[in-house]
């Protein structure tokens, strides 16, 4: 029935589909579903198909377990088994949702991304046309870099995809409400759930730990509402509620926080004071409060707790900003730059102090404010880049002095009448020289258009773009630093070279076949030469190095 | 550019000045030409520092025998680093305008950590350190005594002087210390008995030194060289040193009769309050300890501890508290009170005894400046009213002037909230602060308040207790959570590095736009020394009115002692000293012409005169008999309206020539005019 190597998690029985009975077989890549009494299966979903699961409410009299897929088609498993129809789903339900994660990838996702890509930019689609189809690179490579593109372009477009930040009242919005009898109603949603354990890692942790093995859901939170956790101004006495270890972990962070101190100088309380008096001088003298009322010590617990949740929901906040920089500044790190970046900033208290003496109005021109430059390797910035031959480069008082020869000489200039062309001569070359002139006919833009038919034009276009495509591609792998890249950089000279031989040639071919100037893909010949020269410069390089 | 002062030429470096910071600079002109005091008050944001080391400064250029030196004194590290930072760029002006290279000595002195070498303050022709350094004895002794008397001292931030003054001059003595104190004693006779046996000569060698040393302080103070020691009083240096002290071994055995008396006399079970004289009079029953020894007891202490080459001085501290203790008590017979206590007030069970010593006249430990300094300049944002400075300070000013700050566009908005909008009165007073009405009243206003104001707002209460209280009861009611759908909320709390994290994060949350409050404690570290500039302070609400704890022994005491002394009412007093410290709350937001924020004041005390009348005047000038009594609505309205007109573009075009000039605007007669207004004379 099953291929032989696939593992089956959970066979339900009992199970209607179509109003057919069957059994549900849930295996490791795949859920399926076979009508009873025949060895195959009718129904098979891969796990990476499907979108999400959906259930029945709770009592309804029909049990059902629905799976949506990303096509959008759904099939539907009414759980027949009367006695335990219920456990049955929520067996099968819960399997699943701790393996549709695993299967959720961005597989699909970008499945769709790419096709929507290509939908939505012509460009794109013929470029996708003349570099994969015809094979000169393959899909993978294609996509590689365009994709990581669209994402940034995404983020900075700064659409729907801005990350939400959290509601600083989350916990407001739960209100409790009587139930009637003795009890306390809370309205859980999951963007509450989500906030909660955005904003304390620690209840996260604690889930993740106790659900579902040692507690179920409902458990989990009932508890959680009746800790002391929740309620701030309940002093932490108890050692029997799970979430006390919470408490103290907040604690520990907190502390830690306040260890660290900050970064602003400015704000800094305990270096405020030039001096304080020395021990037993002052008129003030509250000392260590060593004795608080309950009542005062719940009041300072709910003030920790506010800064600390403040603290919390700000850095929520922020974590989600700070992972791509992040990220971002760990690629250049490896592109060869030192992070020595931090030894240019100007010490912060420095620049809080300019600040805070800065009068703008009564300076003049001051302007937009400058960014510091964050340099990730000084030297880089300091000698600039070295040139590869040598250059002779003119100093501003070269320039200058220059200049001013050229002035001296001007003034005493005495045109030397016997060797001066006939008038003829030169009036001819002055129309050869003007605009629609003998020696002004090539290179106009409008002769070219003209010129040239429209369908090749517009191959030369797409030629363009296919040639830049490709060669930005192959530029992007200087500096050659990886394996990865040297690997990458080989292959895109044989697809350039590919490239040239199936797209460019026949196109060149074409064109002397109708007689036009070869002129047109001189440029293109040249970037490909450019390009051939820097591989061929590189491989020598590398050879040496070798040797 | 460079500026006409009444004939002075002053380098300003700055393309553009406010009319204010001209009135200031001459006034601040007349004051040096009288060789007086003056008492000025401008409001911060205003280019106050600049404008009083670009004149002084010029002034020391064009007139070096008349004035050798600028001591410039401010209260918090950062306001002294900012003062150096201002002077750099003054110097830098300099060097780039005369070409010529700087041969301006300037130092500053900011923690003990990098404590400078002594001889170098001399030379320097500025020093900026904080006020201990010349208002404590024990630190003024060892730095400043040596200040040249043709020296500019100038007081910046010096609406809380007095208390920096009486707090320099105070000793408490708990049972703590005289544990301390006693082996302390231990230690010194130990030492004492080791160095007879190995160095007997030592020992008569100190005290030739002590004689020596006496009488060249003595010739020092006559001839004028010294800044004066309040707690080296004249009696010490011109009298022998009495017998019973002479030697050390007599003097350890005398600290131990005092001590064993301080000891007794913590052994109460009720509040003692006496005099000085009250407490000569009690020791010399008890144990026979006359006036005369006592008075030389910090000197004899000191010279001891040199003598014996004791490494640590740190841990001498208690004995040389009590011994400053000793000599304050029988040199002043006015001026201080002494109170025993025998529990705190809250805790009546726990014995906890402590002995105040309170000085009560801020005058006593400032004196020696004023006598010694030919000039010495009091200012700040909030100095309000002027002559009571000068009153309980105990001097007699050449100047006294309040300056407005000039504006094109009216970017403060003070508001008093009287009432709720269901009309109960909001108020902080002791009677109705518990209402609930009143606390729901106040957290609807902030409620309201965080719902219109961009980005950061602060709020004061009148003590740490009080804001615990309303803020659990807020809690309670559920208000802090609506508020959190506004903004985040920070809270102060009495642990500094704990408010400093606050702090941080509540600049990082108006940084990044989300906006955040923060609750604060008028009196407390962050209304004295933190500024809200622009989105970190758009609006500031002061709940209730900050008057200080009034059930405190010692400030009844104080109270008591200026009604007698400079027949200063203590209602006007205590009110003055409320008002001082909601103005440095609500001034907190305001920094400058560009800014812009919100005062509200919620107590609808604030309305009355005898309350409005002591806000400094650019702050009083902008009540409008409009914002008086207004309900949280009203206020909601107006805030809203004032918002609105602040979010326009503000360019320099609007300012140029209303309250922000050229040099040309500046030399226009109708300007000059102008200016002559800012300044209102007290």
């Amino acid at each position: 029935m099953a291929a032989l190597s696939e593992e089956v998690l959970l066979v339900v029985k009992r199970v209607r589909q179509r109003k057919q009975d069957g059994t549900l077989y849930l295996m490791t890549e795949r859920i399926a579903w076979g009508p009873e009494g025949k060895d195959r299966f009718t129904v098979s979903h891969l796990y990476a198909d499907i979108r999400c699961q959906k259930i029945s409410p709770d009592g309804k009299s029909k049990i059902q377990l629905q799976l949506v897929l990303h096509t959008g088609e759904s099939t539907t498993f009414h759980f027949a088994n009367e006695s335990t129809a219920l456990k049955d789903r929520d067996a099968a339900k819960d399997l699943l949702q701790q393996l549709l994660p695993k299967f959720k990838k961005k597989a699909n996702k970008q499945l769709e991304e790419k096709n929507k890509m290509l939908q939505e930019d012509p460009v794109l689609f013929q470029l996708y046309k003349d570099l994969v189809v015809s094979q000169v690179i393959s899909a993978e490579e294609f996509w590689a870099s365009r994709l990581k593109l669209s994402s940034v372009e995404h983020s900075l477009s700064n659409n729907s995809k801005q990350e939400v930040g959290i509601s600083a009242a989350f916990l407001a919005d739960i209100r409790p409400q009587t139930d009637g009898c003795n009890g306390l109603k809370y309205n859980l949603t999951s963007d509450i759930i989500e906030s909660i354990f955005k904003t304390y890692p620690a209840v996260k942790q604690k889930y993740a730990e106790n659900v579902p093995h040692n507690l179920t859901e409902k458990e989990f939170w009932t508890r959680f509402f009746q800790s002391h956790y929740f309620h701030r101004d309940r002093i932490n006495t108890g050692q029997q509620d799970i979430f006390s270890e919470c408490a103290k972990q907040d604690e520990k962070g907190l502390k830690s926080m306040v260890v660290q101190g900050v970064k602003n100088p400015m704000v800094d309380l305990l270096s405020l004071e030039d001096k304080t008096l020395d021990e037993g001088y002052g008129s003030l003298t509250v000392g260590p409060n060593s004795s608080k009322t309950v009542k005062e010590n719940s009041n300072s617990a709910i003030i920790k707790r506010f800064n600390h949740h403040s603290a919390m929901v700000l850095a929520a906040g922020l974590r989600k900003v700070d992972a791509p920089s992040d990220q971002a500044s760990e690629t250049s790190s490896t592109d060869g730059n030192s992070r020595d970046s931090d030894f240019f900033q100007p010490p912060i208290k420095k620049v809080k102090l300019q600040e805070a003496i800065e009068y703008e109005d009564l300076q003049n021109g001051s302007g937009p404010k400058t960014i510091a430059l964050n340099l990730k390797k000084s030297d880089r910035y300091s000698h600039g880049p070295v040139p590869l031959q040598s250059h002779h480069y003119s100093t501003s008082q070269d320039i200058i002095n220059s200049v001013n020869c050229i002035q001296e000489e001007i003034s005493c200039y005495k045109p030397c009448l016997t060797r001066v062309m006939p008038s003829s001569a030169a009036s001819s070359a002055i129309t050869a020289l003007s605009p629609g002139g003998l020696l002004m006919q090539a290179g106009t833009q409008q002769a070219v258009s003209q010129l040239v038919p429209t369908d090749v034009q517009s191959e030369l276009k797409h030629l363009y773009t296919a040639a830049g495509e490709l060669l930005r591609h192959f530029w992007s792998c200087f500096p050659v630093n990886t394996p990865f890249l040297e690997e990458k950089v080989v292959k895109m000279r044989s697809n350039l070279e590919r490239f040239q031989s199936t797209k460019l040639r026949p196109f060149q071919e074409k064109i002397q076949r109708e007689y036009l100037s070869t002129n047109l893909t001189s440029h293109l010949d040249e970037m490909i030469q450019a390009a051939y020269n820097k591989f061929h410069a590189w491989q020598t390089r590398r050879m040496a190095r070798k040797t | 550019m460079k500026l006409n002062i009444e004939g002075l030429l002053v380098y300003f470096p700055y393309d553009y000045i406010y009319p204010e910071q001209y009135s200031y600079m001459l006034e601040l002109k007349r004051t040096l030409d009288a060789k007086g005091h003056g008492v000025l008050e401008m409001p911060s944001g205003t280019g106050k520092t600049i404008s009083l080391l670009s004149l002084i400064v010029a002034y020391q250029k064009a007139y070096p025998l008349e004035v050798t030196k600028l001591i410039y004194c401010s209260r918090t590290v950062p306001e002294i680093e900012k003062v150096v930072e201002e002077l750099r760029k003054l110097m830098e002006f300099y060097t780039k305008e005369t070409g010529e290279k700087n041969n301006f000595l300037a130092l500053a002195l900011s923690s003990r950590k990098n404590l400078c070498i002594h001889p170098e303050i001399l030379h320097a022709n500025i020093v900026v350190y904080s006020y201990h350094y010349l208002l404590d004895p024990k630190i003024a002794d060892l730095v400043s005594k040596e200040l040249a008397k043709k020296s500019v001292v100038v007081f910046d931030e010096a609406h809380n002087i007095d208390n920096v003054c009486i707090d320099s001059m105070s000793v408490n003595i708990t049972r703590r210390t005289l544990d301390r104190c006693q082996t302390n004693v231990d230690t010194l006779q130990n030492t004492i008995q080791r160095i007879k046996e190995t160095d007997a000569a030592k020992l008569r060698e100190e005290y030739r030194r002590l004689v020596e040393g006496l009488k060249e302080a003595n010739v020092a103070r006559e001839t004028d060289i010294y800044l004066s020691n309040p707690v080296l009083p004249d009696e010490v240096l011109q009298e022998a040193i009495p017998g019973s002290i002479r030697t050390a071994e007599h003097f350890v055995g005398f600290l131990k009769r005092f001590l064993e008396y301080l000891k007794a006399r913590l052994r109460i079970h009720h509040v003692v309050q006496e005099s000085s004289p009250q407490f000569l009079k009690d020791i010399y029953e008890k144990v026979c300890i006359d006036r005369k020894p006592l008075r030389f007891c910090a000197e004899r202490l000191r010279s001891l501890l040199r003598t014996l080459e004791i490494a640590d001085i740190a841990d001498f501290s208690p004995i040389t508290l009590i011994s400053h203790f000793a000599t304050l008590v029988s040199t002043y017979s006015k001026g201080f009170t002494i109170i025993i206590e025998p529990f705190e007030d809250k805790t009546p069970t726990i014995a906890n005894p402590v002995l105040h010593f309170s000085c009560m006249d801020p005058s006593i430990a400032i004196k020696p400046v004023f006598e010694r300094f030919q000039s010495v300049v009091i200012t700040s944002g909030t100095l309000s009213p002027l002559d009571i400075y000068p009153r309980i300070l105990d001097f007699r000013p050449v100047t006294m002037a309040s300056f407005t700050m000039t504006l094109a566009r009216t970017c403060l908005c003070p508001l008093i909230v009287g009432r709720g909008n269901d009309q109960v009165a909001m108020s902080s007073k002791f009677e109705t602060r518990e209402d609930f009405a009143v606390i729901r009243n106040y957290g609807n206003l902030l409620l309201e308040m965080s719902a219109i104001v961009p980005d950061g707002i602060v709020a004061f209460f009148t003590s740490y207790v009080y804001m615990e209280n309303i803020v659990a009861s807020w809690y309670e009611q559920g208000i802090l959570e609506n508020i959190q759908r506004n903004k985040l909320i920070f809270i102060e709390t009495p642990d500094a590095a704990e408010t400093s994290m606050a702090l941080e994060k509540y600049q990082e949350a108006c940084e990044n736009g989300r906006g955040a409050i923060l609750l604060s404690v008028a009196r407390g570290k962050v209304s004295e020394g933190i500024d809200f500039v622009h989105h970190f302070g758009r609006a500031v609400i002061m709940f209730g009115v900050p008057y200080v704890y009034t059930q405190s022994r010692i400030l009844k005491a104080r109270l008591e002692y200026l009604r007698d002394q400079f027949q200063i009412r203590e209602n006007d007093f205590l009110t003055f000293d409320a008002m001082r410290h909601a103005a440095q709350c609500v001034g907190r937001a305001i920094r400058g012409k560009t800014d812009y924020g919100l005062m509200i004041f919620a107590d609808k005390r604030y309305a009355r005169a005898d309350k409005r009348g002591k806000l400094p005047r650019w702050i009083q000038e902008h009540i409008s008999d409009g914002s008086l009594n207004l309900t949280i609505d009203e206020t909601v309205q107006l805030s809203k309206h004032f918002l609105r007109q602040m979010a326009q573009p503000f360019r320099r075009e609007d300012q140029l020539g209303l309250s922000l000039l050229t040099l040309e605007q500046l030399q226009s007669e109708e300007m000059l005019e102008k200016i002559s207004q800012i300044a209102q004379q007290a």
